[in-house]
């Protein structure tokens, strides 16, 4: 045998052998002979006997098209939202030219002597687009077993003027004043979610505040700023026990204007089943649904209801991938869909023609449609 | 007119290294590397100063300057610039004189003839304005538009290299230019718009409520086999068609289709080749995810997310192109002392380290340089911009600049064709005493590839990438 013929014979088989397997095994039904089993956890956190949600704001921002004009002029989606000169934010010098530092410089004043109308005055004048700016922000009321009755406020929104008054609206500010409310929830740093922080520390400084542990250095720094003295806990990658029957648990993933990880909240509801609270949902219901049914052991093995934003087309976009998510999320069987903002108009539209039991609303203080729960709307769980 | 006349100026010229060693492809290497640094932070980043990559439209031009790189060397050979003044230019001279020309092709491609022609006269999802008019906002108009422009360029980049590659510019390649180029440009150009309609059309019409479906097949036929109903399925595909045909022009040789001597037979069996290639790879990096993340899940929103892994196949195979690419122009095809085969093996596995290797660097680092964010799965990140910018640059480089700083452009002389013959007739030629290395062969690779996944999981469990 001629050794270099060999070698060149061998040369081309060992290309065509691995091609060969690639091209009739990978996507062979045998594949999955060689697939990670993946074993459910099946982690107890406990049960609660109910929940109830209402909705303070959903309305992040008032006018899609303001938004988008703004996202187009400082670059698109993956610019630093800190950079934007959106309010509080803003130094003057227009859209994509702004800076955490020279934004907080001239609201600190105001916010240290808790004139948080005069800081988004100050604000407005700096900043581009400010009157667009909403937020979002829900309180989460957990009745345990025994009756007794917990409450979270889960993010705080983006508006000073537009949250304080949405506060006042549902008596957030009230409770928050007389420590009615256990812990603030801040589910993830965008701006829609949390630059109204000033209003949460106003009435409450010493409140005990969760974050994702994936916050920049800016997000840090204005919880100080915003004038908090009291427990921070930074959420890590995983489940994180509040109660029982309640857990956060925190996504490390990469989201839009340059914000990593998000948190949301898992409420096991006594001979109902898995309820979920979000904020944006950026890790995808899908995701965070499959995550349960891996980790937790949960009532009757049912996802029972979801509230909150899903980020699915909270610009008024789509994308065909998003059909997969409306198809896909069929097999859940949820019995009480409480979605709202970032899930987007199109994407309650399509709910509601696939049949999901979407939870209506009442389209009141600035909301746009009664497709889904709206400002001031409430939903419990069980329904 | 003369043999010499007739030849491509791509293959007419001889590139010699001004300095011995690797310090030619090193010095290249900086100097591609500083203009992709200065034109990134100029054009893409998205702390810098146009800031394209929004992300589609920084997408859409990366593309099409691809495209139009391809049609002005490959399939015009330069035409309508003059042969003299292709072969004599400074390099400097050529590179920003054909940059020029191929960035007002594209922007004339883009905006005339896509938002133009046809975004006003037959299809309104290319052209924002219209989208605008429909009531959508100007940012997603001038998304949306801008991947469906590019969808086309991602099928033009394979099928237009693939036609002079595998078909070898037949039946128009004795004509002169600008016939054989304006003949196989159209041939091309309608080629790829058939494909198109029956690729990426169906994506457009799903992607406006309601669903299109006077005007295309809604949901789409892959559907169930896909697990999607995204387009991101075909862009898989047809992504490693397109690194696939690089392949088998630069680090394969054409061989071992090289070894059919019958012309038409050759022609077509390394036309369908390729694709049967890049299937093969496609539906691999679609596994290799699976060992990796474990099953795709419909619905999903990040790395199990069906049209994202789809996407990811073709993302994972532009890692592989860029070494091989770089094996190709800058390091002359290391090895050829080796017979073709031998030497086309040792290549390939050249390129799988350093593909992976750059999809490492990647992910653990990009995000430092390119203004982006860490992680795998962000929604509007497409490791395929920077990385096929970066190639842009290199054909810009080595097409239009002949290797310019490292290199010196000769022309072949007739000892260097006669050399040249000598040795593929002597390296590309089937002899029976081959078949037991090549079933010996068959066997390796199949071992090779059951190692490989076996590997996977267990790659996955020991180490994180993007911490």
């Amino acid at each position: 045998m001629n050794r270099r013929e060999f070698l060149k014979g061998a040369s081309l088989g060992i290309g065509i052998g691995m091609l060969g397997g690639m091209g009739f095994y990978s996507y062979s039904p045998m594949r999955k002979a060689f697939l990670p089993q993946t074993e459910r956890k099946m982690t107890d956190f406990g049960v609660c006997k109910s929940v109830k949600v209402t909705n303070i704001s959903e309305t992040s921002w008032f006018d899609n098209g303001i938004f988008m004009k703004n996202v187009s002029g400082a670059g698109g989606l993956l610019v630093d939202q800190y950079t934007f000169n959106w309010a509080p934010f803003g130094n003057g010098k227009g859209i994509g030219k702004g800076s955490y530092a020279e934004g907080i410089a001239k609201l600190k004043p105001y916010i240290q002597k808790g004139d948080l109308h005069g800081a988004w005055a100050v604000a407005k004048e700096n900043s581009v687009d400010a009157d667009n700016a909403g937020g979002y922000s829900c309180l989460v009321e957990v009745e345990a077993m025994d009756g007794q009755v917990t409450k979270y406020l889960f993010d705080c929104g983006w508006n000073y003027d537009w949250m304080e008054e949405s506060f006042k609206r549902e008596g957030i500010d009230t409770m928050l004043a007389n420590n009615e409310i256990a812990a603030f929830i801040q589910t993830h740093e965008h701006m829609d979610h949390y630059w109204a922080f000033p209003v949460v520390a106003k009435y409450a400084p010493n409140i005990h505040i969760y974050t994702p542990s994936t916050f920049y250095p800016p997000g840090k720094q204005y919880i100080k700023d915003s004038g908090h003295v009291g427990k921070w806990t930074e959420v890590k990658k995983g489940l994180f026990p509040l109660q029982p029957g309640v857990a956060l648990y925190q996504f490390e993933c990469p989201i839009i204007f340059n914000v990593y990880g998000e948190m949301s909240m898992y409420c096991n509801v006594k001979d109902v089943g898995l309820v979920s609270i979000t904020g944006c949902c950026h890790q995808g219901i899908i995701l965070f649904a499959d995550t349960a049914h891996k980790e937790l052991k949960y009532e009757k093995d049912a996802f029972y209801g979801l509230y909150g934003g899903l980020h699915i087309s909270p610009f008024d976009d789509w994308d065909p991938k998003y059909d997969d998510l409306v198809i896909g999320l069929k097999k859940w069987n949820l019995q009480r869909v409480g979605c709202n903002h970032c899930t987007g108009l199109i994407t309650a539209q399509k709910f509601v023609d696939a049949g999901y039991p979407v939870i209506k609303g009442t389209a009141r203080f600035r909301s746009k449609t009664t497709n889904y729960l709206g400002n001031g709307d409430i939903i419990t769980f069980p329904g | 007119m003369s043999q010499q006349e007739q030849l491509p100026y791509l293959e007419e010229r001889k590139l010699v290294k001004k300095w011995r060693g690797p310090i030619p492809a090193i010095v290249n290497l900086i100097f591609t590397l500083i203009l992709f640094a200065i034109s990134w932070w100029i054009f893409h980043d998205p702390r810098g100063i146009m800031r394209f990559y929004t992300p589609y439209v920084g997408y859409n031009y990366c593309r099409w300057w691809l495209i139009i790189l391809i049609w002005m060397a490959y399939t015009f050979d330069f035409w309508p610039f003059k042969k003299d003044w292709v072969r004599n230019a400074h390099p400097i001279q050529k590179g920003i004189v054909l940059t020029f020309v191929s960035i007002a092709l594209m922007i004339f491609f883009i905006h005339g003839f896509f938002e133009g022609v046809l975004g006003n006269l037959a299809f309104a999802y290319f052209n924002p304005a219209q989208l605008q008019k429909l009531g959508l906002t100007e940012f997603y108009s001038t998304e949306y538009a801008a991947q469906a422009c590019m969808m086309f360029a991602v099928i033009a980049s394979w099928i237009s290299p693939a036609w002079i590659v595998a078909l070898e510019g037949q039946p128009w390649a004795k004509s002169p230019q600008p016939v054989r180029g304006a003949s196989i440009w159209i041939g091309t150009f309608c080629l790829s718009l058939l494909i198109y309609f029956m690729t990426m059309h169906n994506h457009m019409g799903i992607l406006y409520y309601p669903w299109q479906y006077f005007t295309a097949i809604c949901p789409p036929y892959w559907e169930n086999f896909a697990q999607t109903v995204s387009a991101n399925f075909h862009v898989a595909w047809i992504m490693c068609c397109t690194v696939v045909v690089w392949f088998v022009e630069g680090i394969w040789e054409r061989y071992p289709f090289t070894l059919i001597k019958r012309g038409w037979l050759r022609r077509l069996a390394l036309f369908a080749g390729i694709i049967v290639i890049a299937w093969a790879l496609c539906l691999f990096f679609w596994y290799m995810q699976e060992l990796v993340w474990g099953e795709a899940i419909r619905g999903h929103r990040r790395d199990a997310a069906p049209d994202w892994r789809w996407l990811h196949v073709g993302e994972t195979a532009i890692f592989f192109l860029v070494p091989g690419l770089f094996l190709q122009f800058y390091c002359g095809n290391w090895p050829k002392k080796f017979s073709t085969p031998v030497n086309m093996l040792i290549r390939t596995g050249i390129v799988i380290a350093g593909g992976i290797i750059i999809y490492c660097l990647y992910y653990k680092y990009a995000h430092f340089f390119l203004g982006t964010q860490k992680g795998f799965s962000h929604p509007q990140q497409f490791p395929m911009i920077p990385m096929i910018w970066l190639i842009d640059i290199w054909l810009v480089n080595w097409w239009f600049m002949d290797g310019w700083p490292g290199w010196r452009r000769e022309l072949k002389t007739a000892e260097d064709f006669a050399e040249e013959t000598r040795l593929a007739q002597a390296s590309q030629a089937w002899r029976p005493g081959m078949t037991p290395g090549l079933v010996a062969g068959v066997v390796g690779g199949l071992v090779l590839y059951f190692f490989m996944v076996w590997l996977l999981p267990i790659c996955s469990a020991t180490f994180t990438l993007v911490k």
